[in-house]
């Protein structure tokens, strides 16, 4: 208990640095918010902008340094600062879309400020978790923003719908995430993921407790990541939020879900993970092909970019099956090697970088088009000519798109890269093939929005969108997108040596 | 001096993708966008000349390489290069390009900045192609490739043109992903992303089959070799003039010179293995291109079966395996995009003045037009085959490198056939002809035709010029290939005919006479002796 408290405090202090500021940053929005009379919305939103901003600059300062902290609870390493970095850009990034959607709409939603601090605070406890309490924290305090953030718009009744559903399925899953957890506790006799590692190393594990265990956390975290057939909540959910709210879900919310499941699977051994190898195998088959297909179908592009989501989480967990696939090594299998478990690792990792950054683009140009208050570019037709009336939306949209589909010199096309070449590696050559006509599906349906911004004419309810600082945003994205497509040796390299800390 | 040599291929790709961006970016005004496309255009075709006079034809490798590590601590790296059948392709586009934007200067009038930016694009992802040694930087460039063609069909393109650039996108990209998935296996087995890594590399037999299939299903798309070709009529029929002459004059060697470079050394085994059924398709594709181009009522289809036609030839000589029918295969695309591009630019020229295709619609133009029925006649007869003019040497080295293929069995048997082809290549280009130029002016809509303006004549001059001098002085050419061919075929012929368990023959080429020549006397400087007599005496 001494350890806990006394000697370490100040240490713990600066790891703990980015989440108390944070935290301390929510609070104290809300408190600007409630009690300072004159506060108008630019001034939570500077405020907001501040605070993300820097606990960045500290997150980047502070990277060197690292370790357990809160007794265990929590782990501050390199695998945690990408992702925290991570979250607070896209917290960011959605800040901005936020206030922009709020200038047009002439609605002001204080309570969304707060609410995207907190929900970050809860990635950001998800991807340092090294405890099955820290897990349901975290996740729990990300899931409880975020439905309100999906259901808060006053008078909107999608948007309400939307954060219903969000909160019933939600609830759903954490029942099952705990009752995994649950099992896990035991099956370790512990809560912290040490506990759990050395459990699962024992001579004699019991495989079918930790096998049942990790099965429900696997369900758990499959809804929070849309992996078939957890999925159902997505595409209503998707559509009815406010489009900035879509974006951050898209983005931060999917990739912390990824960031938990990476750390979860990676403490499964051989026996555990061959007994769910299987089955991921078809889930994650399911995932890709129905999430593409469906989203051929539809014409509301919210709803088409949460199938191709669904996709894409197919895509992700393309590169968890081969951390966990198995190898024959002299007579028994085992888990695949270092190597390649550092390959599909660092390719999870790049992967969610150029999607938060392309799904990010699109969706800032989404959340500026719409001619009235309250109304976000959905419809696909209405795209109609937008190269006309806002060129460059359409050609960060563009750009967007044609990443999403993974055409070079798209950074979408080099995450397909890293990751389909870490599954050949591994030699799940089948499951490869199956990865790349699903791409060339996606193809069709993202180039029919291109088709309606490019080759159309305008109408007379044609988007226009007017919202200059969520636009030059977007196309300050869009030129990353390219930037990182041409040159991303260097995330890759930084990816690489972050997945390579934490694969034991 | 040296930095222009060591850099002189990225100067040569990438200077269009500067000029793109400044269109895409700065230029709004139309004028000045076309100015300074054809500018820019001009400067690239400047810089190829050096690669021209400066290539050492003696050699056969990989000349001007560059390469800089560029994923994967090296793996990958940005590597450059560029050996004689590169350089003829790369010569080849940058010489249509400003051809091409000049030829645009009315024909396209609405969103003229970024359809010069399109081109410029284009133009830049079709060279870095031809020089990639690299295969990711292949395939980036490779894929890179199809958004601004689409956006070329879709934009700027005729009444369908959604339906054809989403259609072409497609099924370039069905080829694309499982060429993909197979360099993905590659890589892992070299251990790098170079061609020299996948060259060195030991690959099982039925590995080579899958891999073949996959290279090949791509490079087939894009030829396209018959029954894949469904595609192409589309695309050149909705694409706008500029789009049909790039697709044709380029665009569809992309295929062709995958084969050649990629597929077919790679995986000798793979070649053994489907060289007859390849061959029997490249012949189909001959005669049912011919068949049906002879039936169409538009001249821009005809034109684009043609095309069918005319790379069934490539393939043919491609896949005979002797130095003689490679060299002619590659001489053939360098006809085929004169002579094809010369016929689209004409067609767009008539199309720019009555706004049809229809050949109903014609008939005596050469009354009205007698500059445009010369240019047009001489056209045909490049797509036709007239001796002293280049598509003759292409398709008679080809018929003659099948005929006598070691490797491909019944090899005359399909030079008979595709011969044929030959003659229906005449009947459906003259009878074309005759419908359009010759008899009596009978539509009183084409009485107020006027013949071509001075720039339409500049626009064809050069391709005319080198139509000729291509079939009078082949060894321009040939002279530049010849090393990098026997560089390519000497193992490649070898490992086929191990494969096919026949002895590995020689690599020379069996004269008339009966006697083996060496390759280099067969059409090296001496070629003409035996190829073409005719225009032996004229020189």
């Amino acid at each position: 208990m001494n350890d806990f408290f006394i000697p370490a405090v100040g240490a713990q202090f600066g790891l703990l640095l980015p989440y108390l500021i944070v935290a301390v940053g929510g609070l104290l929005v809300m408190l600007v918010d409630s009690f300072v009379k004159t506060v108008k919305k630019d001034h939570l939103s500077f405020l907001t902008l501040f605070i993300l901003i820097g606990g960045i600059l500290v997150q980047i300062l502070t990277r060197s340094q690292g370790g357990v902290v809160l007794g265990g609870m929590l782990l501050v390493d390199d695998y945690s600062w990408f992702f925290n970095s991570l979250f607070m850009g896209v917290g960011v990034m959605t800040t901005i879309f936020a206030t922009g959607s709020f200038d047009r709409d002439g609605v002001y939603r204080p309570e969304f400020y707060p609410l995207i601090l907190f929900s970050i605070l809860g990635m950001m406890v998800l991807s340092g978790a090294n405890d099955l309490l820290t897990l349901f924290l975290g996740l729990e305090t990300m899931s409880l923003a975020v439905y309100v953030l999906v259901g808060g718009v006053r008078g909107n009744v999608r948007s309400s719908e939307a954060g219903f559903k969000y909160l019933i399925l939600g609830g759903f899953s954490s029942a099952f995430l705990l009752m995994g957890l649950a099992f896990l506790y035991g099956f370790a006799g512990g809560t912290g993921f040490d506990a759990i590692a050395a459990a699962m190393r024992s001579d004699q594990p019991d495989v079918l407790l930790a096998s049942f265990g990790s099965g429900l956390v696997l369900i758990g975290l499959g809804f929070k990541v849309a992996m078939v057939p957890f999925h159902m909540w997505t595409p209503d959910v998707y559509e009815g939020a406010p489009s900035y709210i879509t974006g951050f879900m898209a983005t931060a919310v999917k990739a912390a879900g990824f960031a938990v499941l990476v750390r979860f699977v990676l403490l499964m051994q051989p026996q555990v993970a061959f007994t769910w190898f299987p089955v991921l195998t078809v889930l994650t088959v399911l995932t890709m092909t129905l999430g593409n297909l469906v989203a051929l179908a539809q014409s509301n592009i919210k709803r088409m970019l949460a199938w191709s989501s669904i996709a894409h989480a197919g895509y992700l967990m393309l590169g968890v099956l081969t951390l966990i696939s198995p190898a024959v090594g002299g007579s028994e299998m085992m888990l695949r090697s270092t190597e390649i478990g550092n390959a599909a690792g660092s390719a999870i990792l790049f992967y969610l970088l150029a999607y938060t950054l392309m799904n990010l683009t699109a969706f800032g140009i989404i959340n500026i088009l719409g001619n009235r208050p309250g109304e976000d570019g959905e419809d696909i037709n209405r795209f109609a000519g937008l190269y006309k009336k806002n060129p460059i939306a359409a050609a960060a949209m563009t750009v967007a798109l044609l990443s999403l589909a993974g055409i070079p010199p798209m950074v979408g096309f080099m995450g397909k890269f890293y990751l389909f070449a870490s599954v050949v590696r591994a030699g799940l050559i089948p499951l490869a093939v199956i990865g790349v006509i699903n791409s060339l599906i996606s193809v069709y349906y993202y180039l029919r929005v291109m088709v309606m911004m490019y080759m159309k004419e305008p109408e007379e309810d044609s988007y226009s969108g007017t919202e200059w600082v969520s636009v030059v945003t977007s196309g300050v994205l869009a030129i990353l997108v390219i930037y990182i497509g041409v040159q991303p040796d260097a995330f890759h390299r930084l990816a690489e040596a972050i997945f390579r800390q934490i694969n034991f | 001096m040296s930095f222009i040599n060591d850099h002189i291929l990225t100067l040569v790709t990438f200077v269009p993708l500067v000029g793109s961006l400044a269109l895409w970016t700065v230029i709004k005004r139309a004028e000045f966008a076309r100015v300074f496309a054809l500018v820019v255009a001009l400067v690239d075709f400047v810089l190829s000349l050096h690669l021209w006079f400066r290539f050492d034809a003696g050699r056969g490798d990989d000349q001007f390489v560059e390469r800089v590590p560029w994923l994967l601590n090296g793996e990958v790296s940005y590597h450059m290069g560029m050996d004689g059948i590169s350089l003829v392709l790369a010569m080849l586009t940058t010489f249509l390009g400003p051809l091409v934007i000049l030829s645009t200067w009315q024909a396209v009038r609405e969103r003229v900045p970024s359809f010069m930016a399109c081109i410029l694009f284009l133009q830049a992802a079709m060279l870095g192609t031809f020089f990639a040694r690299d295969m990711l930087l292949f395939y980036v460039f490779w894929e890179a490739m199809l958004i601004p063609m689409y956006f070329i069909i879709g934009i700027w393109g005729g009444q369908r043109r959604i339906y054809a650039a989403v259609k072409f996108f497609i099924f370039t990209m069905v080829g694309s992903v499982f060429m993909l998935v197979g360099i993905l296996y590659l890589y892992f087995q070299a251990g790098g992303m170079g061609l020299t890594d996948f060259m060195n590399l030991q690959i099982g037999h039925d590995a080579q089959l899958w891999l073949f299939a996959a290279f090949f299903l791509a490079f087939a798309i894009k030829v396209p070799v018959f029954p894949l070709h469904t595609w192409l009529p589309d695309a050149h029929v909705q694409a706008p003039t500029a789009g049909s002459v790039i697709l044709a004059g380029v665009l569809l060697k992309m295929g062709t010179y995958g084969m050649l470079r990629f597929a077919m050394p790679l995986f000798p085994e793979g070649v053994a293995a489907f060289a007859p059924a390849i061959s029997i398709l490249a012949v189909i594709g001959i005669i049912y291109g011919a068949l049906v181009a002879m039936v169409q009522p538009d001249v821009k289809k005809l034109v684009a079966y043609s095309s069918v036609s005319h790379l069934g030839f490539v393939v043919l000589g491609l896949f005979s395996l002797t130095p003689l029918g490679v060299a002619g295969g590659i001489f053939q695309m360098l006809a085929h995009g004169l002579s094809t591009g010369a016929l689209f630019l004409l067609v767009g020229m008539i199309y720019e003045r009555r706004h049809t295709r229809e050949i109903s619609e014609f008939g005596g133009l050469a009354h009205k037009m007698p500059v445009y029925a010369v240019f047009f006649m001489i056209a045909t007869l490049a797509s036709v085959g007239l001796p002293i003019m280049a598509g003759f040497i292409g398709e008679f080295m080809i018929l003659f490198g099948t005929f006598n293929s070691e490797t491909l069995e019944h090899g005359r048997l399909f030079a008979i056939l595709a011969a044929t082809g030959v003659v229906l290549g005449a009947i459906y280009m003259l009878w074309m002809y005759q419908r359009v130029f010759l008899g009596k002016l009978s539509n009183a809509k084409n009485e107020g035709l006027t013949d071509l303006s001075l720039r339409e004549v500049v626009v064809l001059l050069p391709i005319v010029v080198f139509i000729f001098w291509l079939g009078v002085q082949p060894s321009l050419i040939l002279n530049r290939v010849e090393a990098s061919v026997e560089r390519v075929l000497a193992p490649l012929t070898a490992a086929v005919a191990e494969a096919q368990g026949t002895a590995p023959s020689h690599t020379g080429i069996l004269l008339p006479d009966g006697q083996r020549a060496e390759i280099g006397t067969a059409f090296g400087s001496d070629h003409q002796k035996f190829l073409i007599r005719d225009t032996e005496s004229q020189r």
